[in-house]
């Protein structure tokens, strides 16, 4: 090592430029790897089960703004209330030609607003063309440790 | 000695030093340190094919640490595997780079490996006592090929399901076990979840077991033996003593560094160039779609197997992909027991003969199963020839006939690759 | 009256009736009881014009499978008479009952004697129909009849549901099970010789209703998919009642499934104008038997579509106007353009899915421009541009968003790439400075 014929500025240059080059290229290996590690936001695809985007108390009891369905494995997902205070989950999808179907409390039944097929709160055809029952879902419940405000968990049985 | 890091700063300026000397106090660096500083690399020709060790070294770790990282958002079962690919290409956070440089990965080690054998005959480094160092290389090449393949499945994608299949098909031609093999294989009698699991097991956990005991083994055979000087180059210099040499730490480890780096250049390069796509989730009932093809390592079996007719000579008995896979075992076998046939010029000539016949099998079956046109194949095929020219040449005397047989190979193949060029610009 | 070789006969032949009763669970008939048997089973007592009071042993078997028998009645419930005599007088005597059927035209009220009374049919169902004996008398076989009870081509009860094996009408096997009615309806609406010559309300009844059916989306519901919700040849028409549809009332016929159209079109100024100038509702535009699924096509002045055959140009028809031309032509090309769109999302969705992107809220979200589509298409029924306009627009939005957004997916799919590449300069500079760095350094002793 003593015979360098190099004067000691150029080595120590060198030594730094490479340094600093090495870290770069660390940096940009080190920094990925942390991301990855980070857990991710959105919920996982192909799940057999999802959670609710909101409580159970935060269902109303009856009209008032009811929550739009959810994703659950690309199918919307309705969560409802029954005026006996059960909570039910349905995949959303009409059984005629696909539409979203939407709740109507009031009425205690979920509309197909694109031919007007109904169905009861059981799920069941009952009017129109609809010609198999909504697909039901399973729902659980995930305690918060205050009561009402448990988790909502859905999945497919 | 008391070099406690909370000292005044007055003390700082030493504190390199008092780092190293606690931990040589306390772990041996001092040991290891002159362990590699004693350690020798020859210098010579071929120097430069000693870092392809260095190098598939470098890119299992790669392996490892990008491997570990997808199993953290991996689900090896056949309703969420694809689906957690795909969340891993597009819901984690640099997931798709990680896949990408684990797929890439995987490809370049067994290229690294390839070539670290085809060096390693060339030097005949596998002479005594070296002839362990070369059989447990060889068995990890064949566990990092079987990394692969079992890698292939987990996407668990139209194309890997399609190559699973096929290729644990062909364990079912062995004769006597091959139908149990293969149950074994997949785990029943078709590729279905188990077989997933099955792979994801070996995959994630054995064949990497067995890959770091035969490693250790394999560096520990290095280290004992110390590097191999081609009888060549002992011969020229007058004894392999007299050759000249470099300490490992620093000289060689920083040339390794400079094939490290180049190695994760390449793999950035690959993974920029042509990132990993996903494919279609695998629909065990679709039927397979035409030109469906295994990872190009396993390419000249999987064409040769094609050319193979059902049954041999229209005997019943003698099925055509039994007798392929019968002829790689044969193959296989022979490459394996290369440091025990090689017993003299004549047997070293025949095995001379028969290495380079396999190459360039290997090159002409590769090249005809990856394109489907004959300009394209032969392009592939003369290029893959000329870098194994390139690498002979390095290990022949100059003014040797062989190395004027080189010279005239190479220009034909150029010439060769030049024509097929303009034939296919001019289409 | 061969009494002894009768009393003989009908112990041999009723060995096997009962046998077949039983495996029912049901008591076999008490011999002293049911007479009837012992002289109806008998060949050698029928013959000639008589031959059609013989019950032969098919009949015995099928007999066994009707509703009526497994509920435990038996020949003289529905025939009257007495069934515990042997003299052909005494059990046929009018004092005992018994009822005549003398032509065709009596069997509506041979059944009607139980079916039409509450108390009786109450026994059996809580909540028991009795009015099929009085919707037949409406129907085009009733009215047939009341002209020419005689007619034995007119169908009556037994025509559809059969005698002496009928089934419950929710029996997979009986002849007015939903998969099973149009077939029996055709044994006579196929056969041209009976059809020829009849006609309903002055106009001539065809014999290829049945053959148009089965190639309707109804009959390929009802048939393949065995939606048995679709509808067959009752559905439309009415079972007991059965007649054509008016004019004015075939959009209220299809109405009862298809709700929210039939809602639509009552709501128009299109169905007036049908009803004034005696064009039924529905079938002008989607054909009735042969109803097919509709397609966007069918929306148009082109050769497939229906709009054009009265809006047309130069000659139109029944007072059609060109406004409503140039409306249809607006809701096709905004049904053509929110479709294309919709296609084109998915094609670059699942290209960016194949790169390996995420795509699953994009997808999610498009399913609400597939929804307006639908709508859309169900709200073409209300002949009102301005509604339709409004629901494809969002839906139209919806679908370019998503498209976009499938885009940006596929474009960050690029930028990865260039970012990779970018890597490489601080990679190749560590390589260059390092070969550098060893260049400097030569080693010792070579």
């Amino acid at each position: 090592m003593g015979d360098e014929p190099e004067s000691p500025e150029r080595r120590t240059w060198l030594l730094g430029a490479l340094s600093g080059a090495v870290g770069t290229t660390l940096a940009a290996i080190v920094y990925p790897i942390v991301s990855f590690l980070w857990p991710r936001e959105s919920t996982e695809s192909g799940a057999m089960n999802v959670v609710a985007p909101f409580k159970a108390n935060q269902l109303p009891d009856s009209g008032g703004h009811w929550p739009p369905p959810f994703d659950f494995g690309g199918k919307p997902c309705l969560v409802i209330k029954t005026p006996g205070g059960e909570i039910r989950a349905f995949n959303a999808v009409c059984t005629h030609t696909d539409c979203t179907v939407q709740f109507q409390p009031d009425k205690g039944q979920f509309l197909c607003a694109c031919h007007n097929g109904i169905y009861d709160l059981n799920g069941f055809n009952v009017s129109g063309p609809p010609p198999r029952p909504l697909e039901t879902y399973k729902v659980d419940f995930r305690p918060t440790g205050t009561p009402g405000e448990e988790e909502i968990i859905v999945s497919r049985t | 000695m008391s070099p406690a890091p909370e000292n005044g700063p007055a003390e700082t300026a030493g504190w390199k030093q008092r780092l190293w000397a606690y931990l040589s106090d306390r772990v041996g660096l001092d040991a290891m340190l002159a362990l590699g500083v004693k350690k020798r690399v020859p210098i010579h020709r071929t120097t430069v094919f000693y870092f392809l060790g260095g190098m598939a070294l470098f890119l299992f770790i790669v392996q490892i640490v990008s491997g570990v990282l997808l199993s953290l958002y991996y689900k090896p079962s056949p309703d969420q595997a694809f689906e957690s690919v795909q969340a891993i290409m597009s819901e984690v956070k640099f997931g798709w780079l990680i896949r990408s440089v684990h797929s890439w990965g995987a490809n370049l080690v067994i290229g690294v490996l390839f070539l670290h054998l085809l060096t390693t005959y060339m030097m005949r480094a596998y002479r005594r006592p070296r002839e362990f160092t070369w059989v447990t290389g060889l068995l990890l090449l064949a566990l990092f090929m079987a990394l692969g393949f079992s890698g292939y499945l987990l996407p668990w994608n139209q194309l890997s399901y399609a190559a699973t299949n096929v290729g644990t098909k062909l364990v079912g031609v062995v004769p006597v076990v091959g139908e149990y093999l293969l149950k074994i294989a997949r785990g029943g009698e078709n590729v279905t979840g188990d077989t997933l699991s099955r792979f994801y097991a070996l995959h994630v956990a054995i064949f990497p077991l067995l890959a770091l005991a035969l490693m250790g083994a394999h560096l520990y055979l290095v280290q004992k033996q110390g590097m191999s000087v081609p009888p060549r180059v002992a011969e020229s210099h007058g004894g392999e003593d007299k050759v000249p040499s470099m300490s490992f730490v620093p000289d060689f480890l920083l040339r390794d560094a400079v094939g490290w780096y180049l190695a994760l250049g390449i793999l950035a390069a690959l993974a920029a160039l042509f990132p990993w796509e996903l494919g279609e989730k695998a629909d065990p009932f679709a039927s397979t779609e035409i030109g469906t093809k295994p990872e190009w390592y396993f390419l000249f079996m999987f064409q040769l197997l094609k050319q193979l007719p059902g049954t041999i000579m229209d005997l019943e008995w003698l099925e055509g992909e039994m007798v392929g896979v019968l002829f790689f075992g044969a193959v296989g076998s022979i490459v394996l027991l290369v440091p025990f046939l090689d017993r003299g010029d004549r047997s070293r000539r025949a095995l001379n003969f028969f290495a380079g016949v396999s190459v360039i099998f290997f090159i002409v079956m590769t090249a005809w199963g990856w394109f489907d046109e004959l300009p394209l194949q032969i392009i592939l095929g003369t290029s893959l020839l000329l870098a194994v020219l390139a690498l002979a040449d390095r290990f022949l005397q100059r003014g040797t006939p062989s190395r004027r047989a080189l010279g005239v190979a190479a220009a034909l193949t150029v010439l060769v690759l030049i024509a097929a060029i303009i034939r296919e610009l001019t289409r | 009256m061969r009494t002894l070789p009768g009393i003989l006969l009908a112990i041999t032949l009723f060995a096997v009736p009962p046998a077949l009763v039983a495996a029912e669970g049901e008591p076999p008939p008490e011999e002293e009881e049911s007479k009837c048997i012992t002289c109806h089973t008998d060949t050698e007592l029928w013959e000639g014009e008589q031959l059609h009071l013989l019950v032969t042993e098919k009949q015995m078997a099928e007999l066994a499978e009707d509703v009526h028998w497994k509920k435990g009645l038996r020949c003289h419930d529905c025939h009257g008479g007495d069934p515990t005599s042997f003299r052909t007088g005494d059990a046929h005597a009018e004092e005992a009952g018994f009822r005549m059927m003398e032509a065709p035209g009596d069997v509506p009220d041979f059944c009607g004697h139980c079916h039409a009374d509450i108390a009786i049919m109450k026994r059996y169902n809580p909540s028991p129909r009795t009015d099929q004996v009085v919707e037949y008398w409406t129907s085009g076989h009733g009215q047939a009849m009341k002209k020419n009870p005689e007619d034995a081509d007119v169908a009556q009860c037994v025509s559809c549901h059969g005698h002496h094996g009928i089934r419950a009408v929710d029996d997979l096997k009986s002849p007015v099970f939903p998969t099973h009615l149009a077939e029996t309806c055709a044994k006579c609406h196929s056969d041209e010789s009976r059809m020829k010559g009849r006609e309903y309300n002055g106009k001539e009844l065809s014999h290829d209703q049945y053959e148009l059916w089965r190639k309707s989306v109804h009959a390929r519901m009802l048939l393949e998919k065995g939606d048995l919700s679709a509808p067959t040849c009752n559905d439309c028409h009415g079972n007991h009642g059965a007649v054509p549809p008016d004019v004015d009332s075939v959009a209220n016929a299809c109405g009862t499934c298809h709700v929210k159209v039939g809602e639509l079109f009552a709501g128009t100024k299109m169905r007036h104008r049908f009803e004034e100038v005696k064009l039924p509702g529905c079938a002008t535009c989607h054909n009735h038997h042969d109803i097919q699924h509709p397609t966007d096509e069918m929306l148009g002045m082109e050769a497939d579509g229906v709009c054009g055959r009265c809006h047309q140009e130069g000659d139109p028809k029944y007072g059609a106007t060109l406004t409503g031309a140039e409306a249809a032509r607006k809701m096709r090309r905004g049904l053509d353009d929110l479709d294309a769109m919709i296609e084109e999302a998915k094609r670059n969705l699942k290209k960016a899915e194949e790169l390996g992107m995420g795509v699953q809220k994009p997808r999610f979200e498009l399913k609400k421009a597939s929804d307006a589509l639908t709508n859309a298409r169900s709200l073409v029924h209300g002949f009102a541009l301005k509604p339709m306009e409004e629901v494809l627009d969002e839906g139209l939005q919806v679908a370019t968003v998503q498209n976009e957004t499938a885009l940006e997916r596929i474009g960050e799919y690029h930028f990865r790439r260039v970012w990779l590449a970018l890597s490489l300069v601080p990679i190749l500079l560590v390589v260059g400075l390092l070969l550098l760095y060893i260049r400097r350094r030569p080693i010792p002793g070579r």
